[in-house]
């Protein structure tokens, strides 16, 4: 008997949780829509908003936390009957009773879900086996729910308010609202919900030892259980008739439904052993799809170490490409220089050949001119000979003249062609400098009856190297005097046609020269132009000197010449600023 | 007007005999022949000296520079000087630049040449260069002379020896105790160049040496100087006596 009560008992439990749990499962269309209105009226408030949506998707925890933001901001009362509602709802279902009761007596009487507040409250104080109060409130709610007409409720208070006076021992009162219930469920067609109130009310039925009456429940929830998916419910209906056949000594078929009992029990931990395999296998699954991530990740790594060799292989490639034709361009560029300083090189050999040339020509020449005249000179004193004397050293003077001028001249030609020459750019008084350089020549212009005229300004100032300027001066009196006949006339004269440069024209009356010559002496390079008459020509280094003292000067050089009538060298000068 | 005194620093003998001939004819004096360093450092501080000839090369060695360069260092003492070379090697021309100014002869050299380089020598150091070779001036201004340009030859007078200068146009009247002579310089130029606390402005024409100030009669408006010179002061020019230290 006592094993008896205490599977009772024990079913009690199990069906009160089971209609718990159906409360929990699905909201019932009224509350929904009734919060979603409440939704739509406090649109702005974002708390509340999400409260409810929180609410509606049984997140208990976010629940409180925004309905406790939405009660410290607003004091408004319907709002606030929906947060204390919806804060009494999750305690609940948190199984915190007591915060839940507070909550609920929190709101007021007039919020439009107070039917189901009631019910809640009823289940709340059931739980914590406060069952006058219980009843209490599934009595009010009951009242409410009858005025509103809703069948589903009213279902699940009258099992509540059986059960609240199975635990009262009001059996009576109990039978009265289980079989309210089962008149209720019937009505819904819901298998599920049928069978619990089959077995509420065959377990209250048994525990009164009203075997008659309730072994059919029994049988009816056994038979209903069959046809429904919950393997708890078959299993409590089939242990159920299996406590039933084991009481009435049937022994037999209390084993095969304990059997089946036992099978469904099983089926259930199947179910959850098959739900455990499936967690492992989605768990095996997450681990291999995370090995193929990481065998994904290597291959990848894998990938771009490839891609990055390559890359630096193709910079290296392209580096040592670069270099290469740097390289090659410089080898082409040292080549050319090469090739420069070779023809440079040649040039000046040239040169310096042509400098060894005159040094053992003309210098050998004049040298031995001197020593043939002197010997001359001596053998003359002899004779006493005094016309023939002074003739000889008037001869030697010149001799020796001619030769200095030539060593001077080859003295600054190898200067300005080693660069060693000085040069300074200074004011230069025209005039004087002619003045001066006449001087020098004063006796071969007396000997050779020639007039020299110097008509240039004297308010000219050349920025020129003086010394240069001598030695073109020089240069060209000395060729003018060479090629002019006796009582001829040289000219030195002056134009200014602009305000930088000064034109110097030096004129004689000489032999001149045809056009061939004179592109010969104004051919520029560094090779001296050759010698067309050995006798009278001379070695062109002058000219030569010349041209290259008036460009370093920054000046221009010009010959007009007509044979027999006269040459006009005409230079140019940069003026004094 | 005296003549200008030369020192040749030659240790040729031949060349600085040359060069004496050549200077006396064109009536320059010649201080003295140096040849070498030390004696020409004596030479140079005994004898009143206006031009230097320096022979850049003295017994083979660049010492003519190195005179330079002694003369260069003493702010005020330094002179005129012209180098002579036969050498146209550019280290010793480079060296020889830096004792600006820096005029040179390069051996062999004629008269005129000489008497050109001293010329350029005076103009170079006193700044005032295109002087004497132009038609416009023939006179050099110094702080304590002025160098005339008498044909060939350089002439020299002392500043402390004028009086007052008579401005004619192009020309300057020069009067001295002893003497009087006319040189090509422009008023404009002239009173730029002669210190203006010392040589004043007494007409619009007249500069004065107030050195040679004996007498200043405001009443007659003339002025007196050494050697009863009597010059006119003209009222525009008048403020100059308020700068004189007047004993009263």
């Amino acid at each position: 008997m006592k094993s008896k009560i205490f599977y009772i008992v024990i079913l009690l439990f199990v069906t009160n949780l089971n209609f718990l749990f159906s409360q929990e499962k699905k909201f019932f269309e009224f509350e929904k829509k009734e919060i979603q209105q409440g939704a739509i009226t406090y649109k702005g408030k974002i708390n509340f908003v999400k409260a409810q949506s929180f609410y509606l998707k049984e997140d208990w925890d976010s629940t409180l936390v925004y309905s406790m933001k939405q009660l410290n901001n607003n004091n408004h009362k319907v709002m606030s009957d929906y947060c204390h509602y919806f804060r009494g709802v999750s305690f609940f279902h948190k199984k915190l009773y007591k915060e839940a009761q507070k909550e609920f007596f929190l709101v007021s009487e007039k919020f439009v879900l107070t039917p189901i507040k009631n019910f809640t409250l009823g289940a709340s104080f059931l739980e914590s086996k406060q069952f006058q109060r219980a009843l209490f409130y599934f009595r009010l709610s009951e009242k409410q729910f009858i005025k509103l007409n809703e069948d589903n409720y009213l279902a699940d208070i009258y099992t509540g308010i059986g059960s609240s006076y199975i635990y009262l021992k009001q059996l009576d009162e109990a039978e009265d609202y289980l079989l309210k219930n089962l008149s209720l469920t019937a009505k819904t067609q819901n298998n599920d919900r049928i069978c619990s109130s089959y077995i509420n009310l065959a377990n209250l039925y048994y525990e009164q030892y009203k075997d008659n009456l309730a072994i059919p429940y029994f049988k009816k929830a056994y038979d209903l259980s069959k046809k429904i998916k919950n393997y708890n419910k078959k299993e409590i209906a089939s242990r159920n008739m299996a406590i039933v056949e084991e009481n009435r000594g049937n022994f037999k078929e209390a084993l095969v439904y304990r059997k089946e009992s036992e099978q469904w029990k099983d089926s259930l931990n199947n179910q959850n052993k098959i739900w455990a395999v499936a967690d492992f296998e989605k768990k095996f699954a997450v681990a291999q799809k995370q090995k193929q991530i990481k065998v994904l990740e290597v291959e990848n790594k894998l990938k771009n170490t490839q891609r990055n060799t390559l890359f630096f292989s193709s910079i290296g490639l392209l580096l040592i490409l670069t270099g290469g034709v740097y390289l090659y361009a410089q080898k082409v560029k040292n080549g050319k220089t090469i090739l420069r300083q070779k023809n440079k090189l040649d040039e000046l050999n040239a040169t310096k050949d042509q400098l060894f040339s005159i040094v053992s020509h003309d210098l050998r020449s004049s040298v031995n001119a001197l020593k043939n005249s002197n010997s001359k000179l001596s053998a003359t004193l002899e004779t006493k000979n005094y016309d023939e004397l002074n003739h000889l050293i008037i001869q030697n003077s010149s001799i020796a003249n001619g030769t200095y001028s030539l060593l001077d001249n080859l003295l600054h030609w190898a200067l300005l062609q080693t660069k060693q020459l000085y040069f300074n750019k200074e004011s230069i008084h025209l005039y004087s400098v002619i003045q001066q350089i006449e001087y020098n020549y004063k006796p071969l212009l007396l000997e050779k009856s020639i007039t020299f005229e110097n008509s240039v300004s004297k308010n000219i100032f050349l920025f020129v190297d003086l010394d240069s300027l001598k030695i073109v001066f020089r240069n060209l009196l000395d060729n003018a005097i060479k090629f002019s006949n006796e009582n001829g006339q040289i000219t030195f004269s002056a134009n200014e046609p602009d305000s930088d440069f000064c034109q110097v024209i030096i004129q004689d009356t000489g032999i001149g020269m045809n056009e061939n010559t004179i592109k010969e002496l104004l051919y520029e390079g560094e090779l001296l132009a050759k010698k067309g008459n050995s006798e009278i020509i001379g070695t062109g280094l002058g000219l030569q000197l010349c041209k290259q003292m008036i460009k370093k000067n920054s000046g221009t050089f010009e010959i007009e010449s007509e044979l027999n009538k006269g040459t006009k060298m005409i230079l140019t000068f940069p003026k004094t600023k | 007007m005296d003549n200008i005194n030369v020192l040749i620093i030659e240790d040729t003998l031949e060349q600085s005999d040359e060069l004496v001939k050549v200077l006396e004819k064109n009536n320059y004096n010649v201080a003295g022949v140096a040849v070498n360093y030390t004696e020409a450092l004596k030479l140079f501080y005994e004898k009143p000296v206006d031009i230097i000839i320096i022979d850049v090369f003295l017994d083979g060695k660049p010492d003519g520079i190195t005179f330079a360069e002694s003369i260069n260092i003493i702010p005020h003492a330094s002179k005129p000087f012209v180098f002579l070379t036969s050498s146209q090697d550019r280290q010793v021309f480079e060296r020889a630049k830096l004792t600006r100014p820096f005029s040179f002869l390069m051996k062999p050299f004629n008269e005129l040449e000489i008497l050109y380089a001293l010329e350029m020598a005076v103009e170079k150091f006193y700044e005032q260069t295109n002087v004497f070779f132009s038609e416009e001036q023939n006179t050099v201004i110094s702080n304590d002379s002025l160098f005339i340009k008498k044909k060939n030859s350089l002439k020299k007078v002392s500043l402390e020896d004028i009086l007052y200068i008579e401005v004619e146009e192009r020309y300057c009247n020069i009067i001295t105790e002893k003497e009087k002579f006319v040189i090509l310089i422009s008023l404009t130029k002239i009173s730029d160049l002669l210190d203006k606390n010392k040589f004043i402005k007494t007409h619009r024409n007249t500069i004065v040496n107030t050195d040679k100030i004996e007498e200043i009669i405001l009443a007659d408006n003339l002025i007196i100087l050494k050697g009863n010179h009597k010059i006119n002061l003209s009222d525009t020019y008048k403020d100059f006596i308020k700068k004189m230290n007047i004993l009263s």
